[in-house]
């Protein structure tokens, strides 16, 4: 029914968000907000990932034309800048807000809900790989299983173009080879141009340096590059390095041709992946020279993930989540007391729980167990077997064995 | 069970992909010439095949219903994708072409008709020789619209130009050569790294074999 998926949907979208929050305070990130109108020009001074069609304009009544917050980071800088005109010690903030943008695709909304945190600090493989962590951390608590962050380095590309000679429209065309992984094309492409024949071995190779760090870094060796993107890889290998402390080993994948939406990231940027969802569900990276532009070194990496893709893709996870209801408890008339004592004690212990008298016993369960009360017996039910139990004591013991504590709370 | 989920579309370049998986033992007996299945598993119950429109094979892999996907590389042109584009196949090989009557002018002339299942791919290649055009998009039979004349020229795939020449056309120019790709979501590349570079790997042999 469509109401049930919609409220079923309100209810998941809530709690992921409860679970985020847990998680960004618990790195120590406190919550801020910022103001649902900003002004357009804070925009169009920036360079951002953000398209100005995209945004929604307003226009208060002395004609000035604002935007409906179209993201959080951009604002919160400017705001910082105000205050400090240095960094004066670390500061994390973290945010649960609605942004707006025009999509051009009808199905799509506007408005969705971002979560995201915001670590202001000094340049670090430390810091990096503590947000990588939290990111990792953060999808994980939400439930799912195999998350995979890909890392890159938003200056690599340029660093390596930067002293060739070629048109906007060939990098253009470049960039898009390299972002679609197009080792068939690149070659070719590649020879039309005029430029160092090293760097062109490291663009043409530039596809295939995906995959586990050590792999990638192995490859890096035998390619000649400049000092500048040399430093970037030592950067990236060090954070690398430090994420495997976190133990996330499995979890990472280098991809140094992830190069689209870099707007004002500088250095390291990365997006997660989770399973059965064909888009990134999160991203992020090291924007250093933001703050700059509005004439104040304030470093800083972040990463924002949508609640609505995030609720997508856990309803794509299957049956665990299907349930709102943990317990069902059906009883005979005579067993009426028993059934209410029950009822009282789960609730107590935070489980959902619906109890109603037993009518018909071919009863269609929504519920994650169902507790059948007769004269005869006391039974529990789930998917798989049916266990009698004599008193509450055994029946918390059956439950919490095999769920522990209700899904809902984590 | 995960399975890795590839989708094309019926037909010949389906089939001889699926020679080629023959080749790295990955059969598919459930499928027969006559089969309307539009879902098939290979023998080993890992891959999950899914017949559907060639040029819907971009979109299912984008929104990741599909983790790859084997299409044209003239529904790429036509219709970009955000996927990764990691093989080219060699099969299907055909060119993409300007043709018309005998000696129609298709160069500093300031204006065409041009019909095409392809109005992107044609006006950008007209656009970059500064000819402007009207563009008719026609879903098949392109051929005929010079023959009635709705159009100047057509833009339109070539693989052995029987079809031209019976109606009395000729190329008149070659725009790209096409030949089908192996594309990739890129979340399940991410996710799902090794099945999907076994795929690559399997499909290759095949092509190995074949050369």
């Amino acid at each position: 029914m469509y109401s049930e998926i919609l409220e079923n949907e309100h209810e998941v979208h809530e709690k992921i968000i409860n679970i985020l929050g847990k998680r960004f305070t618990t790195y120590g990130y406190k919550r801020i907000k910022t103001s649902a109108f900003e002004q357009y020009d804070l925009y169009s001074n920036v360079r951002t990932s953000i398209n100005q069609n995209e945004m929604i304009k307003v226009i208060d009544y002395t004609g000035e034309v604002l935007v409906l917050r179209p993201d959080v980071t951009i604002p919160l800088t400017q705001q910082l800048v105000l205050l400090h005109d240095n960094l004066p010690e670390e500061m994390r903030y973290y945010y649960v807000q609605e942004v707006f943008r025009q999509t051009f695709q009808e199905s799509e909304r506007i408005g969705k809900t971002q979560a995201g945190v915001e670590f202001y600090c000094e340049s670090s493989p430390a810091s990096d790989a503590e947000t990588i962590m939290l990111a990792c951390h953060a999808l994980r608590d939400v439930g799912f299983l195999d998350v995979k962050i890909e890392i890159g380095y938003a200056g690599f590309f340029n660093e390596l173009i930067a002293d060739s000679d070629i048109t906007a429209e060939q990098t253009a065309e470049l960039k898009m080879l390299i972002q679609a992984k197009n080792v068939v094309e690149i070659g070719p492409f590649l020879q039309q141009l005029s430029m160092d024949p090293s760097i062109k071995e490291v663009l043409e190779q530039l596809p295939l340096l995906y995959g586990a760090p050590e792999l990638v870094f192995k490859r890096l060796q035998n390619l000649q590059v400049s000092e500048l993107a040399q430093d970037a890889i030592k950067y990236l290998q060090r954070t690398c390095d430090i994420v495997e402390l976190y133990g996330l080993k499995k979890h990472i994948v280098i991809d140094l041709g992830l190069i689209n939406h870099m707007g004002y990231y500088s250095g390291i940027i990365f997006q997660g992946y989770v399973e059965n969802f064909g888009k990134p569900v999160l991203m992020g990276g090291r924007y250093d020279a933001l703050s700059e532009e509005f004439g104040v070194k304030l470093p800083a990496i972040g990463f924002a993930c949508e609640i609505e893709s995030l609720v997508k893709a856990s309803s794509n996870k299957g049956q665990k989540e299907r349930y709102s209801i943990d317990v069902t408890v059906l009883y005979k008339e005579s067993r009426i007391k028993y059934a209410i004592d029950i009822t009282n004690e789960l609730r107590e212990r935070d489980y959902r729980v619906i109890s109603k008298p037993m009518i018909d016993t071919k009863h269609q369960s929504d519920s994650l167990y169902t507790i059948q009360l007769t004269e005869q017996q006391n039974k529990l039910v789930d998917q798989e077997e049916t266990k009698e139990f004599i008193d509450f004591k055994q029946l918390l013991d059956f439950i919490a064995s095999k769920k522990g504590v209700p899904e809902w709370i984590i | 069970m995960d399975y890795l989920t590839v989708a094309m579309a019926k037909g010949r370049t389906a089939e001889r992909a699926m020679k080629f998986l023959e080749k790295s033992d990955v059969y598919f007996s459930e499928f027969t010439d006559e089969s309307r299945k539009l879902v098939i598993y290979d023998d080993k119950q890992k891959i999950k095949l899914i017949f559907v429109k060639a040029v819907d094979v971009p979109v299912y892999v984008e929104k990741g219903a599909a983790d790859v996907g084997i299409v044209g590389k003239d529904v790429m042109m036509e219709d970009p994708r955000d996927v990764y584009e990691l093989l080219d196949l060699g099969i299907g090989r055909c060119k993409l072409a300007v043709a018309g009557y005998p000696f129609t002018p298709v160069e500093n002339i300031p204006f065409l008709t041009v019909a095409s299942k392809y109005p992107l791919v044609a006006k950008e290649f007209f656009d970059k020789k500064g000819i402007r055009t009207e563009m008719i998009k026609l879903n098949g039979s392109i051929e005929l619209a010079p023959l009635i004349g709705m159009s100047d020229v057509i833009v339109d795939i070539v693989e052995t130009g029987t079809t031209l020449k019976e109606n009395g056309l000729v190329v008149l120019q070659e725009l790209a050569d096409v030949s089908a790709r192996l594309i990739v979501n890129k979340a399940s590349y991410a996710t799902k790294t090794e099945d999907i570079q076994q795929f690559i790997k399997d499909m290759k042999e095949g092509l190995e074999v074949r050369s």
